[in-house]
């Protein structure tokens, strides 16, 4: 009888320490691997790892199966999305049926971050090309932080500032660099 | 073909799901009917407190300190308000002596009003046009504040033990002119429709039982306040969840859109009432009001503020009968009429007039808009649906729906899922 009551409270006993490891590993896991993703992120960078706890609390990820739109041109936008399996490729969406590709990216990339800004109309869609893991950040969100959280919401502000500038560079490079090639092939077609 | 029969069982389950749970939701809010009030004002409350915990958190407090803080604050003050409101709630004796003084004022007052000195003789040119309309008139509010046959009995009893006071016992004489009404039959659930059911279902006789009675249900006040407000956003995080991948980013903007529009709506109308009771209990103390009296009158006035045309009237109605009965009025300024009617009529009007010109234009701004037809058939149905709780929660109500409504059709037109 004694025996039994013993085997009965070791088998409770092992049971709860189970669910106990499993769901802290869970929760553990969940966020070691969220605040993970997100310290890659430039945006985040500079954000120490409580910070990064905060912002995870707002993260939501979802999943994208292939060839469905995580977001389509011209839809306003409210989040930003980071890859954190699979692959987005960014296109310009021409007909209901046929897209122009502009970039494909992989884990680890941001997209459609902008509208962490306004949410004026997304300039180009985006569509997972294999089952895909995303993590959406908000713009609502983000601002309640900047008044909850001022110096989290002011250091993810002024990245975004950073990386909004340095594509603008880039974009007016490659528009410089476009124009220079165009100038040399007028040319070439008024020296023939 | 998999794919489509896929879809169309999704759609199956979703409708399913959605139909039992509105079902259910259905009966729990039949069931629980008591609980609705409490939980939906410990909402309320939870809700205009965010602004106060994120600004504590500014400051950096850490968010169980901030709760706490705002707990002990809102509780402060209900505790603070209560106590003053029980006090003022008259016992069985108070009651019926206030019953008498009004009898007797409103005679005096409406006999002076027609030049008369009693019922039967000449008054002035008012009374020759439509004095007898007038009287007619008077009778049918009179009734409502005659003894019954029980009262008579019951204020006999007082009388006896020489609890009541001289004067208090001339103005019972001089209303036993007037013809004692049989004791009217009433059937015990019928009381709970009237406009104010706690104070009805409770007899005044004793504090404790309305302190009680109030306690069983309001109980879940405080909790719904903390759990909403230690919340992070994991409520919302679950119904975002299991939202298909089309509708994502639309129900969240469609979230925050709909939470900022009530939130300022929410949060306006309260500063508003508020703003109305402060200003409704100033004036009543300086035409010389008693604080205790013109804190409740403040109360109620900035209360039934909430709903639209009617609130001024009850605020009115409640400073002009108390007004009626008082007794040596003495206004502290010294340019302020000694009639206390003629007071609290100013009073009002100028807390209608700086309402309407300062308060809400400051306060509400771009708040949302309801045609008047909605907003009477609004409040009219809320007042059948549910008294007077029922008016003071139509127009909120519809509101809600307004900008759920009106927020999920444009984004559903903005993310091309309508056309």
């Amino acid at each position: 009888m004694a025996e039994e009551v013993t085997n009965k409270s070791l088998w409770k006993e092992s049971t709860k320490n189970l669910w106990k490891d499993y769901s802290t590993e869970l929760v553990a896991n969940k966020h070691q691997t969220l605040v993970d993703i997100l310290k890659k992120i430039p945006l985040f960078r500079t954000l120490g790892k409580r910070e990064l706890k905060t912002i995870s609390r707002f993260a939501h990820e979802r999943v994208f199966e292939t060839n469905e739109y995580v977001f389509r041109t011209g839809q306003p936008g409210a989040a930003m999305f980071i890859i954190k399996e699979g692959e987005v490729k960014i296109v310009k969406e021409i007909s209901d049926k046929e897209n122009l590709e502009i970039v494909k990216l992989s884990p680890g990339n941001i997209f459609g971050e902008l509208a962490l800004l306004d949410s004026s109309p997304r300039s180009a869609g985006a569509l997972a090309s294999m089952p895909t893991k995303v993590i959406a950040i908000f713009r609502e969100e983000l601002n309640k932080l900047l008044d909850s959280h001022p110096e989290i919401g002011g250091k993810i502000m002024l990245h975004l500032a950073i990386i909004t500038g340095k594509r603008l560079k880039d974009t007016t490079t490659q528009l410089i660099e476009l124009e220079n090639e165009m100038h040399l092939l007028k040319e070439k077609i008024n020296e023939k | 073909m998999k794919n489509s029969e896929r879809v169309s069982r999704s759609r199956i389950f979703y409708f399913s799901v959605f139909f039992f749970f509105l079902l259910l939701f259905g009966y729990l809010f039949f069931v629980l009917q008591d609980l609705v009030l409490p939980v939906l004002m410990g909402m309320f409350v939870a809700y205009i407190s965010h602004p106060g915990i994120n600004y504590l958190r500014r400051k950096g407090i850490p968010k169980g300190i901030a709760i706490l803080i705002l707990l002990g604050a809102v509780s402060f003050l209900i505790f603070f308000l209560g106590q003053r409101v029980v006090s003022a709630i008259p016992s069985e004796k108070e009651a019926l002596e206030l019953r008498i003084q009004l009898q007797y004022k409103m005679n005096k007052n409406f006999l002076t009003f027609l030049g008369k000195d009693d019922f039967s003789s000449e008054g002035n040119i008012i009374d020759d046009v439509v004095g007898d309309e007038l009287i007619q008139m008077f009778e049918t509010w009179n009734s409502f504040l005659a003894f019954d046959e029980n009262d008579v009995k019951e204020f006999q009893s007082y009388i006896d033990s020489s609890l009541v006071s001289k004067r208090v016992l001339h103005f019972y004489t001089d209303n036993l002119k007037y013809e004692i009404l049989p004791t009217p039959e009433v059937e015990v659930g019928k009381l709970s429709d009237s406009l104010f059911p706690l104070v009805e279902k409770v007899k005044p006789s004793s504090r404790i039982s309305v302190f009680l009675n109030a306690i069983s249900t309001w109980i879940i006040l405080p909790f719904v306040f903390i759990f909403l407000l230690i919340d992070e956003g994991e409520i919302k995080n679950y119904f975002l969840s299991i939202v298909p991948n089309r509708y994502f980013e639309m129900t969240f903007a469609t979230f925050a859109n709909v939470d900022e529009a009530i939130g300022n709506y929410l949060r306006g109308t309260l500063l508003q009432s508020s703003l109305v009771g402060m200003t409704i209990f100033i004036g009543l103390v300086l035409i010389g009001f008693q604080i205790q009296a013109a804190i409740l009158i403040g109360i109620v006035a900035g209360v039934s503020n909430a709903i639209p045309f009617l609130g001024p009237v009850i605020g009115l109605i409640t400073g002009i009968l108390y007004a009626i009965i008082v007794e040596g009025i003495d206004p502290i300024l010294p340019f302020i009429p000694d009639n206390p009617v003629v007071g609290v009529l100013v009073v009002v009007l100028i807390a209608q007039f700086l309402d309407n010109t300062v308060f809400q234009p400051l306060v509400l701004g771009k708040a949302v808009n309801l045609h008047p037809l909605v907003v009477v058939i609004g409040v009219t149905g809320g007042s059948i649906v549910g008294g007077f709780w029922g008016m003071l929660l139509a127009i909120p109500t519809i509101v809600v729906f307004k900008v759920v409504i009106s927020t999920l059709y444009n984004q559903a037109k903005e993310y091309y899922i309508i056309y």
